[in-house]
């Protein structure tokens, strides 16, 4: 049917065979935690979709992905870019594959309904993940209210604990996300501020360490492409997917839909774009590598050629 | 009450309609028809409140129409509707045949609180069935459907099954029932393994029956947080909500405010299980789902035409189009090169085949190509005879060095095709059995298709060259080795050749006979090649001179030799030593006239001396005596003291009257003890008895034979010549014995001269 398809296959086959096959045997151990952005690896995994060169290693939250990426645990990780931004800090060499969502609300400043602006955040305690994109959301949030980190409390606590710090009364903010945001929102909290006043800061990104990706280019082109097709599902058959989503996640379906209102989904083209070297991502990365040596998130500067790579997405989907 | 109530209102609306102008609907009542997923009373019994309610809210009469789904398409054809509410699936199909826009809206239903405006398919077997428990499960059972065009009855559970490796089109036996109601009833009936429903209606059947929870089972399912009913495959948009292209769209406006504005705790809604109508929802997965099931309206595969090929791979037509020319140029050209090739080869070959030099083509030591010629030279009647033979099968058993054929064509061809150009002379018998000497060069041929050369092999015809050296050599043979001298001289007698013999005979060597004249008479000399040149020939004995000085004998035989021109050029001599010859010769010509014993000359000598004597002494006119001499007593010597006393007695007796004869006189023994004597020039009677006395007297003196002295006597008799008449010798001699007798007769030891009275 698609003699152009063929080629590939066959020039995907010969690159294979003059491999060594030690790589074979391995699956490409890839991190993920819940978040929406996510979701749609998690419907490939669902519907098959995933092939056995791709494993998923299921986390809580961004901070396992993180960890094993540095211990060498993990080849591959869905994370943000800033996320990204430290496991290079770290000294492990990655590059994103591909762009599974841009945040345009999903992470969410949530306050106590006393709290009618930014600048009453003064004092009070605000749970964050910092080692996450909270981390930055918090710092574009002081740097808009003309506070600095030493005019609040900062609780730095992972997103999953915040629902429980709230009941307890220790938190009187949270930088939380989905589904978290909602439960928050569940128990009286106020969304404030939200991702959607940063337009296309927030990425989340699909990336493989540096060695994975030229000792398994096969694997890691499977995983993108899982993702896709898991998109694809996601975008046409929005019907089945919520229920999905909402399953696995284990709130209610309206409220993954709401979740999806806050996020882009960029198709196959749009990632095109954004991993284009010196495109998007990398002017944002250079910026937010600014603001975290600033604030002493990161200790220096990084040094890396690129940090996007395009080659792994597929030129076409079904 | 309320229906009667309605029913009022309805009339009173129709009136108000009628009397407003046309632009507010196509007719003057609307009619929506709604699709029999269950049997037609349900779904009327759901429907006519909703019906109702559009008739209150829209201003016109709304008739509600149940169809199956052949009616309803039909009554579309008809265009006998104006608004349909129908499942996905169904829509896709009248939608591709009718090029609707879209829907209008799409329903959601309510089950205890939830709503939901997704539907999926429900597999179902009775709760006993242990053997169905997995979509595997499945394979080759039997299966009870509404129909091909229900998504949550037939489609959706097809594809889950598609995607388990289950082709239910194919490998099941599908029973299509029309609705749900009764695919449930053939289920538990047990007509059926299993059965295909749409989600929502277990739980109503439920609802009326508890008891089915338990008779029943569900297969895949899955637990979706938040969907309201049992589910065994994944969601898909609600049923659609549709208006046909003839409503006016004021008519459509109305109709759809009105839908969005049902609440779920409307009445209607609650009537009719459902949750009101969202915006018109992404009917894409239905359609492919479809696509991938190859169902209607996607259930023709698309065709791709010729120009959509060309847009989606133009590099790759223009790629293939430019080789294919390139290709085809190529064949052409190539066409071309192998026609000028063929004919070149033919050309060669018919070349090669009338060319008069024998040539063949040898692989693997067997002929695989030969020419006429070559076919002549063995004497075969066509190539075909010849192929596929050795070279042996042409040849004698062994060639005359002694080498079997085949072992040394073997061996030539190992050389040859080790890359050698090997020449050699080999003899090949003609098929008539002739003999034919062949000079043969072979060479190594290389071929593209083949590792060990061909060898290449041409003859040469040598036989008449090597008959004439065969002649040559014979020759030569006969010149070194015959016993006879032979010479070669020039046109002026000068030797230029001889052979063995010569130097033999004559004594003189090669060197110093070269240049030098050949052995002639002397008396002749170089005349004898005047005549050879005249005669072509002169032959004669002469006698020479060997080198040491010894007297030889020569028997020359000298030819001439003429040139091609006629003219002298040589002379070619033959000569032998007939020295011994010619002795033996001399010896044996003594032996016939000599007496062995007495060395005197015998009867044939002395008759022939008498002949000499009797013609001289006619001539000279002188008188000669013939005597016959018989020795007396001789046999008693001879038996009393043997042969060899008697020997010795007539040698003694012959040698004193030998002695006592004058020299011309001639003396022989005539045989025994008998001689005979001739004497010329007789003077007179008186000399003649002087020498008989004398003779009478030597004869008589003893003799000393065997130690003994013997005595004998002889008795004479003679005669004289010439005489009156003629006479010849043997007469003479005659006369003498008749004398000699009479001396006998008269007392022996005397003499008596020959009377007429003794004949």
């Amino acid at each position: 049917m698609h003699r152009r398809h063929f080629l590939q296959l066959t020039i995907a086959a010969c690159v294979a065979a003059g491999m060594s096959g030690c790589s074979r045997s391995d699956p490409l151990r890839t991190g993920i935690h819940p978040w929406i952005g996510y979701e749609p690896l998690y419907l490939a995994e669902e519907f098959g979709w995933l092939p056995a060169t791709v494993q998923l290693v299921k986390g809580q939250a961004a901070s396992d992905s993180i960890g094993g990426l540095i211990s060498g645990n993990l080849d591959a990780a869905a994370l943000t870019l800033d996320e990204t931004l430290r496991v290079l800090a770290a000294g492990v060499p990655v590059k994103a594959v591909a762009v599974t969502n841009v945040s345009v609300g999903a992470d969410v400043l949530l306050v106590r309904p006393e709290i009618t602006g930014l600048s009453g955040l003064r004092g009070r305690r605000v749970a964050v993940e910092l080692g996450g994109v909270s981390g930055i959301l918090l710092f574009s949030v002081l740097e808009r209210a003309g506070l600095t980190s030493n005019d609040i409390s900062v609780v730095d606590l992972p997103v999953n604990e915040h629902i429980r710090a709230w009941q307890r009364g220790d938190i009187d903010a949270s930088i939380s996300y989905e589904p978290e945001a909602s439960r928050l929102v569940a128990e009286g909290a106020v969304r404030l501020f939200d991702s959607s006043q940063l337009p296309e800061t927030i990425f989340d990104l699909l990336v493989v360490t540096d060695a994975a990706a030229s000792r398994q280019p096969a694997a890691v082109r499977d995983l993108v492409k899982g993702h896709f097709l898991g998109l694809q599902h996601l975008v046409r058959n929005m019907h089945d997917a919520v229920y999905r989503v909402a399953t696995r996640q284990e709130v209610s379906p309206d409220m993954v839909r709401q979740s999806l209102a806050n996020v882009m989904l960029p198709e196959l083209l749009a990632n095109h774009r954004y991993l284009t070297h010196n495109g998007r991502l990398e002017v944002v990365a250079k910026t937010l590598e600014n603001i975290m040596v600033r604030e002493g998130l990161m200790d220096k500067p990084l040094r890396y050629e690129h940090l996007t790579d395009p080659a792994f997405l597929p030129r076409s989907l079904p | 009450m309320i229906k009667a109530l309605l029913s009022h209102c309805l009339v009173w609306l129709l009136l108000v309609a009628a009397s407003v102008p046309a632009p507010v609907a196509a007719g003057d009542s609307v009619t929506l028809g709604v699709f029999a997923y269950r049997p037609d009373n349900v779904i009327n019994e759901r429907y006519q409140p909703l019906a109702d309610y559009l008739t209150l809210e829209t201003g016109m009469p709304v008739n509600l129409r149940v169809f199956n789904q052949d009616d309803m398409n039909r009554a579309l054809a008809a265009n006998q509707i104006d608004f349909f509410l129908t499942n996905p699936s169904h829509f896709l199909v009248i939608r591709s045949e009718r090029s609707l826009t879209g829907a209008l809206a799409t329903l959601r239903r309510a089950w205890h609180g939830e709503t939901t405006g997704s539907i999926g398919g429900v597999i179902i077997t009775r709760a006993e069935r242990e053997d169905i428990n997995r979509l595997q499960d499945l394979e080759k059972k039997s299966i009870a459907t509404p129909g091909l065009t229900y998504l949550g009855g037939y489609q959706a559970q097809a594809l889950e099954l598609v995607n388990a490796g289950v082709d239910v089109r194919r490998h099941n036996r599908m029973v299509f029932l029309g609705n749900h109601d009764r695919v449930i009833r053939s289920v538990l009936s047990g007509d059926t393994d299993v059965g295909f429903i749409r989600t929502g209606i277990y739980e109503e059947l439920l609802s009326e029956n508890p008891n089915l929870a338990g008779e029943l089972k569900i297969i895949n399912p899955q637990q979706l947080r938040g969907y309201p009913f049992v589910l065994s495959t994944r969601l898909y948009p609600e049923w659609p909500l549709v208006s046909l292209p003839h409503v006016d769209s004021r008519t459509v406006r109305r109709v759809a405010s009105a839908l969005f504005a049902l609440e779920p705790e409307h009445a209607v809604a609650q009537a009719a299980g459902l949750a009101g109508f969202s915006p018109p929802a992404d009917y894409q997965s239905v359609e492919m789902l479809t696509r991938t099931l190859r169902m209607p309206p996607y259930d023709q595969v698309p065709r791709v035409t010729w120009v959509d090929i060309l847009h989606q791979y133009r590099n790759w037509v223009i790629t293939v189009a430019v080789l294919f020319v390139l290709l085809v140029i190529t064949s052409l050209w190539l066409g071309r090169k192998k026609k000028q090739l063929a004919s070149e080869e033919r050309r060669l070959r018919s070349l090669i085949a009338s060319w008069p030099q024998p040539m063949l083509m040898i692989r693997n030591g067997e002929l695989v190509d030969c020419n006429r010629a070559a076919v002549d030279l063995v004497g075969y009647t066509s190539e075909a005879s010849l192929l596929g033979k050795s070279l042996a099968a042409f040849s004698p058993h062994s060639q005359p060095d002694g080498t079997p054929s085949s072992q040394k064509s073997e061996a030539l061809f190992a050389r040859v095709t080790a890359g050698e150009v090997s020449q050699t002379e080999w003899l090949f018998v003609r098929s008539d059995g002739a003999r034919v000497w062949v000079a043969m060069t072979l060479a190594p041929v290389y071929e593209h298709d083949s590792d060990i050369p061909s060898v290449l092999c041409s003859w040469h015809d040598i036989t008449r060259r090597k008959q004439a050296e065969e002649q040559q050599r014979l020759a030569l043979r006969v010149f070194k080795n015959a016993r006879e001298a032979i010479f070669i001289t020039d046109a002026h007698g000068v030797v230029m050749d001889i052979n063995e013999a010569y130097t033999q005979i004559t004594g003189r060597d090669h060197k110093s006979a070269i240049g030098s004249l050949p052995p002639m008479p002397v008396d002749e000399g170089s005349a004898i090649l005047v005549a050879a040149n005249r005669h072509g020939v002169w032959s004669g004995e002469f006698a020479a001179r060997h080198q040491e000085g010894q007297a030889i004998v020569l028997n020359l035989t000298l030819s001439s030799v003429l040139d091609e021109q006629g003219e002298l050029s040589h002379f070619v001599g033959v000569f032998s030593d007939i020295t011994r010859q010619k002795e033996i010769e001399k010896q044996l010509r003594i032996m016939a006239h000599y007496d062995a014993l007495t060395n005197l000359p015998n009867r044939v000598l002395f008759s022939d001396r008498l002949h000499q004597s009797m013609a001289q002494a006619r001539r000279q006119n002188y008188r000669l005596a013939v005597i016959y001499i018989d020795l007396d007593q001789f046999k008693p010597v001879n038996d009393a003291f043997g042969h060899d006393a008697g020997d010795g007695l007539l040698v003694e007796v012959a040698r004193r009257m030998r002695s006592t004869l004058r020299e011309e006189d001639s003396l022989a023994r005539l045989g025994g003890d008998e001689f005979a004597a001739i004497i010329v020039n007789v003077p007179d009677a008186a000399t003649l008895d002087v020498l008989l006395s004398r003779l009478l007297t030597v004869i008589a003196e003893p003799v000393w034979v065997a130690n003994h002295s013997v005595e004998v006597s002889a008795s004479m008799g003679y005669t004289l010549y010439p005489q009156g008449e003629e006479i010849d010798g043997d007469q003479l001699l005659r006369q003498a014995d008749q004398a000699m007798y009479r001396a006998k007769r008269e007392g022996k030891n005397r003499y008596c001269c020959f009377q007429d009275a003794d004949a």
